[in-house]
């Protein structure tokens, strides 16, 4: 098996699928219209990108230790209106403000952890639940309407998360950087740390991690935070780069975060994750959305092809699965 | 005579109503490999369950060289030298021979802090167990355990309790559903795994693949040991077989004959 060509090799990794189809979007996408490849596109590309990136990397931990995560489209939504909420009653500052938001979230994430971990609940119904109760919270707490924010100008957290600059032709956001680096740490986490190790066989084979003395709740407690902290600072990010805090923003993003994670290549059902898949994954659907609009398809059409994406790439992995566990 | 490394006293063990052990007692010495046999529902899995501290006792002493000790979880158990490999369940299919090898006990390399694995020395280690245990052909330690044959599984989830000085093996059913070849393989890796001075205990449904391997033969019945010291070089695979069933040849052959399912 060592003895492999670098090509055979290239191809059997989950991550190949997904890169060819990132290629493929981008040549079709730039042959059908040059402005695709343009630094304003590219820069808009990345800007959104990377909002719902950051949840996608958290994602991707969670359901390679075998859970995942619905809430975290709520709590996308409920961050900031929180994080406002205190901040134009005059209660904190909009920095203490972020920190009471976190701190709010991992909250959430543990009591999602506690319930799937020692009741023995199944994720999916326990953030569901959680789902309904977050959303629900933000809009009973602002009737449904969006929080003022046009007061971050100048606060050196805006700057931090959102400030932008010009390198070259291209816009670039801050949260960029701070997407590059979650990817980095995770990627280091699940790759190269005990803390990885651990995380897959507790999805793989939690007996026989417990067997082994790792500490299966705990490792999923910890991803449950996680998850609920990095979808709440997309969602302040996002409201600090488009100076909104709406409720119902976030709906829907825990269907297209996780259809992300498993366009990459990590397992549904635990044991195998990768962030190099999931950043592909994140990439391929952006620059989908973003490139049919452009060449001129109804934006309204999105969904059928992110489908078609999510069957196509299924039925890929599953035949890779297959290929590999019969050692050719 | 010499303390023995393990010893269980007067075990009970109640599910609700159920009596699954009833005053069982049961030893393993020193470097020795004991076949435990028994009809299904004999009480040998919650006897083994019992001592790799997968579930707890309801009354009773567990003794370790002669020293009480409280088996409250899997872990207690593997810290006190009592390691078992379940068929299925010991190792993660998706993760490599190396990694599944220092599951829970990966080295570090320094700086600590950053918690990183020292994947070379996990990999040089693998190698070098994977070759003591006799695996015959060149697999690399960085194959996932998925593509393993279930023998290849076993030798490696024994040479993981060779590696980490486990006193006692405890092996539920490792021949299930394994070739000729295979078998032999397993058989010779318990063999390798005494003479480097390890105990283990044997369970299996196979009583030639018993015999084959193990140096005293204990027979349990309905929640009791009836029997602990069976030298097999004695005996014969018939004589067990009576002891298990707990009937006499003809016995076994009116049952048969009326089409009656031996009790045990």
């Amino acid at each position: 098996m060592e003895n492999g060509s670098i090509i055979q090799r290239s191809i059997a990794r989950p991550e190949f699928g997904p890169f060819v189809l990132l290629v493929v979007e981008l040549v079709v996408f730039w042959g059908f219209n040059h402005d695709f490849l343009s630094p304003q596109n590219i820069s808009n590309i990345l800007a959104f990108t990377v909002e719902l990136g950051l949840i996608a990397l958290a994602m991707t931990l969670l359901m390679t230790s075998g859970e995942f995560d619905l809430s975290v489209g709520s709590l996308f939504g409920f961050s900031p209106v929180l994080m406002w909420t205190l901040f134009n009653s005059g209660l904190t500052s909009l920095e203490a403000g972020f920190i009471v938001a976190l701190l709010v979230a991992a909250f959430i994430g543990l009591v999602n952890g506690w319930f799937v971990t020692q009741l023995k609940i199944p994720s999916f119904l326990v953030t569901l639940g959680m789902l309904l109760v977050v959303r629900g919270t933000a809009l009973f707490v602002t009737s449904g309407f969006p929080q003022r924010t046009w007061s971050a100008e100048g606060s050196w957290l805006a700057e931090a998360l959102v400030g932008d600059f010009f390198i070259g032709p291209f816009r670039i956001y801050m949260s960029l950087f701070w997407f590059i680096a979650a990817a980095i740490a995770l990627g280091y986490v699940l790759t190269q740390s005990r803390t990885g190790n651990w995380i897959q066989a507790a999805g793989g084979n939690p007996n026989a991690a417990r067997a082994r003395g790792v500490n299966v709740s705990g490792v999923k407690i910890g991803l449950f935070i996680l998850s609920s902290i990095m979808a709440s600072l997309a969602g302040v990010i996002s409201s600090l780069r488009t100076s909104a805090a709406n409720p119902n923003s976030g709906t829907g993003y825990e269907l297209e975060v996780i259809a992300m994670v498993v366009i990459g290549g990590t397992a549904l059902t635990g044991g195998r994750g990768t962030i190099i898949g999931t950043v592909l994954g994140i990439l391929i659907l952006r620059v989908m959305r973003n490139g049919i609009v452009l060449i001129g398809v109804p934006g309204l059409a999105y969904n059928i092809f992110i489908g078609a994406i999510i069957l196509g790439m299924m039925a890929l992995h599953s035949w890779l699965e297959r290929r590999h566990q019969a050692g050719t | 005579m010499t303390e023995p490394l393990v010893r269980m006293e007067n075990i009970r063990k109640h599910y609700g109503r159920v009596q699954a052990l009833v005053d069982a007692n049961f030893h393993v010495n020193e470097r020795e490999i004991v076949g435990l046999l028994g009809d299904n529902g004999a009480g040998k899995s919650t006897l083994i369950k019992v001592l790799s501290g997968a579930v707890p006792l309801t009354s009773g002493d567990i003794f370790i060289r002669g020293k009480k000790v409280d088996l409250r979880s899997t872990s207690d158990a593997i810290a006190h030298g009592i390691e078992t490999i379940y068929q299925d369940s010991a190792l993660v299919t998706q993760l490599s021979i190396a990694r599944n090898l220092f599951l829970g006990r990966e080295p570090i390399k320094p700086p600590r802090f950053l918690n990183r694995m020292d994947q070379e020395a996990m990999n040089v280690v693998a190698r070098d167990l994977l070759k003591q245990v006799g695996i015959s052909k060149n697999i690399p330690p960085t194959t996932p355990i998925g593509s393993l044959s279930g023998g290849e599984r076993q030798a490696v989830a024994i040479a993981r309790a060779m590696h980490f000085d486990s006193d006692l093996i405890i092996l539920d059913e490792p021949t299930n559903n394994l070739g000729v070849a295979e078998t032999q393989g397993v058989l010779s890796f318990v063999r390798s795994a005494r003479d480097s001075g390890h105990s283990c205990i044997f369970i299996a449904h196979n009583i030639h693949h018993v015999f084959q391997v193990v140096d005293r033969i204990v027979v349990m019945r309905r929640g009791k040991v009836v029997a602990d010291d069976i030298d097999p070089k004695n005996t014969n695979v018939a004589e067990v077989e009576r002891i298990i069933t707990g009937m006499s040849d003809k016995e076994i052959h009116d049952a048969i004959v009326q089409g009656k399912q031996p009790q045990g």
